[in-house]
Order: structure tokens, then sequence, then C-alpha cells
């Protein structure tokens, strides 16, 4: 096994909740205990019903906030805020409106204070990979959703980050531009061999693409167990999905979350249960 | 009407356009004459009610339908026009308005735009005139005026000082708002991407805030022009708004009328410019369906 990337180490984060008046009402804990490591050129997919933490998780791995307690090592160093070494891309695709595709995907290489010659360069060998040489000059407006979303995977890729953060990127989209991006996501990953961590609430997807599946608990969110992916499901020839295998992971992953909720229905209320319920049920479904 | 000045010059050089075009296809002249009617139709299609609109106005008080003092035809407020150019005191009335139109609007959004940014950039500077802004917007500016002629006397001063006033307020709530409007997400975007906090404001604020700015600017335009023509109303010894109400005074009316008709396309010209600046500007935008 190769070199750990990431690094947690019993990471704990906890909100303020706001009462009336907005006066601190108590203290929320989104993610407890988590310890979790990520190799290099590893694809690793995190599962967990909404309201788990992943979110969460993924800003802290951006460096957009910090632990409460615990570490998080990027390298062996802890986290210390946002950096072009970890680029993120958004289930909302987050691109500027004002920018071009092009524009948009030099952004990170211009807040590096590359000169536009240089940019030049990278934007469209970018632009290239991910399929939308021919789109560089459109504004997001002009852009399909699935097409967003690849301008999205240029901008994060264009600054060469090392680890490649996906907050739920095809959740948006519809399930043929969703089956088409994800075989091209592992395309750009094999081609590019950069450490991707992909949240998803979706089980098949967290099949499909990941080498090892992360499971969450929900509130407060704790990884329940990592399942290593049978390498056969790693193949790039076959349809993967008619796999018997791909039933046996899919299955496995399905009764763990399934535990979940029953555990949630015997400790919690019933109204609470049931929105636990619901919210797995939801993600059984996909 | 172009074309056809150019065709005449093509003749003069070539010879009969026949020549020039060969045997296929309409000639030149065809043509254009067919574009000119074109444009002409398409205008005319536009500006039916308008046309109507001045019709009626030229045939209402001629046919006695309405007291012509009152209400003096069109074809004679432009006659008044033509009369008050030849004098050369319609060049000093405009030319006194606009600067005063233009000094103040352009002043006000030098001031104010960046004032609004840094407001809605750093909250606790919001925090700390927000009060004083609310009191200051709910106060109407033309009840001002009275303040303003007392302590800037009845010169340019007061005037400019007016508009810039009456601009101060749509510009400074629209860019506040244009700034705390901005999407968190793409805020959350840039800093994953190692944006300095000036990146930041240069790169995604203020590109993000510019349409909503655009609109404060375009109010502020529309209340210059009513504030102006107010305090020219009240004391100016030049200017649109003078030549409105003096030529009231004096029972001029149909003086009156084009000086009215002059506010107008001040305004129309003014709006159509800020409208070429936001098109030059937000390219970006997604066109609303015509």
């Amino acid at each position: 096994m190769s070199a750990v990337k990431i690094r947690f180490e019993q990471v704990r984060k906890e909100f303020v909740t706001r009462g009336a008046g907005g006066r601190p009402a108590g203290r929320f804990t989104a993610l407890e205990d988590i310890t979790l490591d990520v190799h290099a050129g590893e694809f690793l997919a995190l599962v967990g019903p909404s309201g788990c933490g992943k979110s969460t998780l993924l800003d802290l791995l951006g460096g957009l906030t910090t632990p409460t307690s615990g570490h998080i090592l990027l390298d062996g160093r802890p986290i210390g805020g946002p950096g072009r070494d970890r680029g993120i891309v958004f289930q909302q695709y987050a691109l500027f409106p004002w920018r071009t595709a092009a524009q948009n995907v030099e952004f990170g290489l211009d807040i590096a204070g590359l000169k536009a010659k240089e940019r030049r360069d990278v934007t469209y060998h970018f632009l290239d990979l991910v399929g939308l040489s021919g789109f560089a000059d459109r504004y997001p407006h002009e852009l399909s959703g699935g097409m967003k979303q690849r301008v999205a995977i240029a901008r994060s890729l264009a600054y060469d980050p090392e680890v490649l953060l996906m907050d739920e990127p095809f959740a948006a989209l519809d399930a043929q531009t969703r089956e088409t991006l994800q075989g091209e996501l592992l395309r750009i990953w094999r081609a590019t061999g950069k450490t991707i961590v992909f949240i998803t609430h979706g089980i098949d997807e967290a099949v499909v693409l990941g080498q090892r599946v992360a499971v969450m608990t929900s509130r407060p969110g704790r990884i329940k167990e990592v399942i290593e992916i049978p390498e056969v499901l790693r193949s790039e020839a076959e349809d993967i999905r008619a796999l018997p295998e791909f039933g046996q992971v899919r299955h496995e992953i399905w009764s763990l979350l399934r535990e979940e909720v029953q555990k949630a229905q015997q400790s919690a209320g019933s109204v609470a249960a049931l929105r636990v319920d619901r919210e797995v049920k939801e993600v059984a479904h996909v | 009407m172009s074309s056809l000045e150019t065709l005449t010059l093509l003749e003069m050089a070539h010879g009969r356009p026949e020549q020039l075009s060969g045997a296929s296809g309409p000639s030149p002249l065809v043509k254009g004459v067919r574009t000119a009617v074109r444009g002409l139709s398409a205008f005319g299609h536009r500006s039916l009610l308008l046309i109507a609109l001045l019709a009626l106005w030229e045939a209402a008080p001629r046919f006695g339908l309405i007291d012509p003092v009152f209400l003096p035809p069109f074809s004679e407020v432009i006659a008044a026009g033509w009369q008050l150019a030849q004098t050369g005191e319609l060049y000093d009335d405009v030319s006194a308005s606009l600067l005063r139109a233009l000094s103040g609007f352009l002043i006000s959004v030098a001031l104010i735009v960046p004032l609004g940014l840094a407001i809605g950039w750093y909250s606790r500077l919001g925090n700390l005139l927000n009060q004083f802004i609310e009191i200051c917007r709910n106060t109407a500016p033309l009840a001002l005026l009275p303040v303003f002629i007392l302590l800037l006397g009845i010169g340019e001063l007061s005037k400019i000082t007016m508009v810039i006033y009456s601009c101060a307020w749509p510009l400074l709530l629209n860019t506040i708002a244009a700034v705390k409007q901005v999407d968190p997400l793409l805020i959350k975007s840039a800093r994953t991407m190692g944006a300095s906090p000036q990146q930041l404001f240069r790169k995604v604020i203020l590109p993000a805030a510019l349409p909503t700015i655009f609109v404060g600017i375009r109010l502020a335009s529309a209340s210059a022009m009513l504030v102006l023509v107010a305090s020219e109303m009240v004391g100016a010894k030049a200017g649109l708004g003078y030549l409105i109400i003096n030529s009231q005074y004096s029972f001029l009316i149909p003086q009156m009328y084009f000086g009215i008709l002059g506010i107008t396309v001040i305004g129309l010209v003014f709006n159509a410019v800020l409208e070429a600046l936001e098109r030059r500007f937000m390219r970006w935008k997604p066109v609303a369906a015509a």
C-alpha cells in the first residue's frame, strides 16, 4: 500500500446552536471520532445519509473550518487553511458566471499569479481533458449542467492539486449524464493519478467509483466501516453494474446503512426516527 | 439614405449600377430602397403609438377640442424651440442643466459606490452607519432643498450638491445590497483556490456585485433629473427647469412645453448611454427572452 496522503486522527467537530435571540443554546456534534487514512493516489468514496456531516468533513479538509479536537494531516502536516494543494468540486458547480469556460478554468492560475500566456496552454489542456475544447468561450449560462460540472472539474485540476475533494458533484445531474461523468472521472483519475475523496449519498455511485467506500453514521457522523471494493469491479472494460460482486458489495453497504436506521429508531423519538428512516430510504433508493 | 448617397457616388465613379452588378439579381438601387423602406416600416411599427399621440397633440388644439392657449399644437412648440435655439438661449439652458446633472451624478457615483462597497464588505462599518443611513434616506431630498439653498446659496454649488445627495441613496443602498448578495458559494470556491482577501474582492465580489450596482446607477440617474429640475425651478438663472417655470410665468406656453420635451430627451439619452454601458459590462448575463 502506498504512502498515507490524508490522515484523520480522532477528529471531532462541534457547532454552537443558536436559540431565540441568537444566544448560544447548546452544542451540536457534527462529527465524532473520525479516524481514517487516505492513501496517495487512492479514490475514496464517502457515503452516508444526508446530515451525517459529510460536507463538514469536506470543509475541514478544504481548510475552511478547523476541527474542535483531533487533527487532519496532509502529507503529515496539519491543515492550516485553504490552499491550492487541494481542489474542491461542489455540487452546485460554483462557476463564476461572468467568466467564460476558459476563464473559469484559469481562475486558480490567475490567483496563483501566472501570466496570461502561461495560463492559456494549461487551460486548453484541461478543457480538452474534460472534452470541452470547443466551448472555451461560452459563458456558464450557455452550458448544460453536465458541461458546467466538467468545467468545474477542469478548473480544480488546472492548478494541479494533489488531492481532489468532490462534494456530491453529480447529484444535480440526470442519470445518463451522471453515468457518463462517472466514467470520465475514472478516466481522468487514472490519467492524472490524483488522490480523490468523493462524497456521495448514492450507494451505486460509491461502489462504481471508489477503491474503498467509507460508510458514515448519522448524527453525529462517525466512520462506521470502510469497505474494500473487489478488484474485479475496477475493470475498465466490463459493465461492472451487471457483475454479481457489484450486487454483493451494494447489499453490504445498504445493510450497514439500514442498521443505522434501526439503531436510531430504538434510541431516538419516533419523529426523529421517521426522519432518519426517510433519509436512509432516499439513500438506499438510488 | 446613406446607402443611396454612396450609390450616387459609385455611379459617378463607375457609371450606371447595372454595369456594376451585371445582369443577375436586383440592382443596388432597388436593394437600397428596399432596405430603407424596411427600416422605416420597422421604426414606424414600434413608434405607432408615439406617432398617433403626436398627431393627436397637433390635431386636438387645431380642431378646438382643447384650448390652444393651454395646449398649443406640437408644431408650434417645435417652432418656439427653434426660435430658442436661434437666440442661443436653448444652448445656455441645456448646457447648464447637463453640466449640473452630469457633474452631480458622476461625483456621486465616484464617491458613493466605493463607500457602499466598503460598507457592504466590512459589516462593522455597516452597523456603525446603518442608523444614520436610514434617517437620511427617509428624508426626501426635495424637503431639504430650502436647507441647501440657505447654506450654499442659489448658485451652482447648492444644485450640484442636491443632485449628489439625491443620487447617493439609491447608489449606496444598492451597492451595499450588491456586496451582501454575492453567492457565498462563489466566495467559498475562490477561497479554496487560495484567493487572498484583495483578490477575492477584485475578482469575485466586484464582478458579482456589478449588476445590482447598475440598478442603483439607473435609479440614481432618474433621481438626478427629478431633483435637478425642481431645484432649477426654485432658484436659477439658467437651466431647463428655469426655462419651464420662467416660460409659464411669462405665459410663453409653447416654450414651456419645449422645455418639458427637452427634459424628456435628456432623460432618454442618459438612459440609452447607461443601457449601452450595462450591455458592454454584462455580456455574460443571460439575455431575457425579448
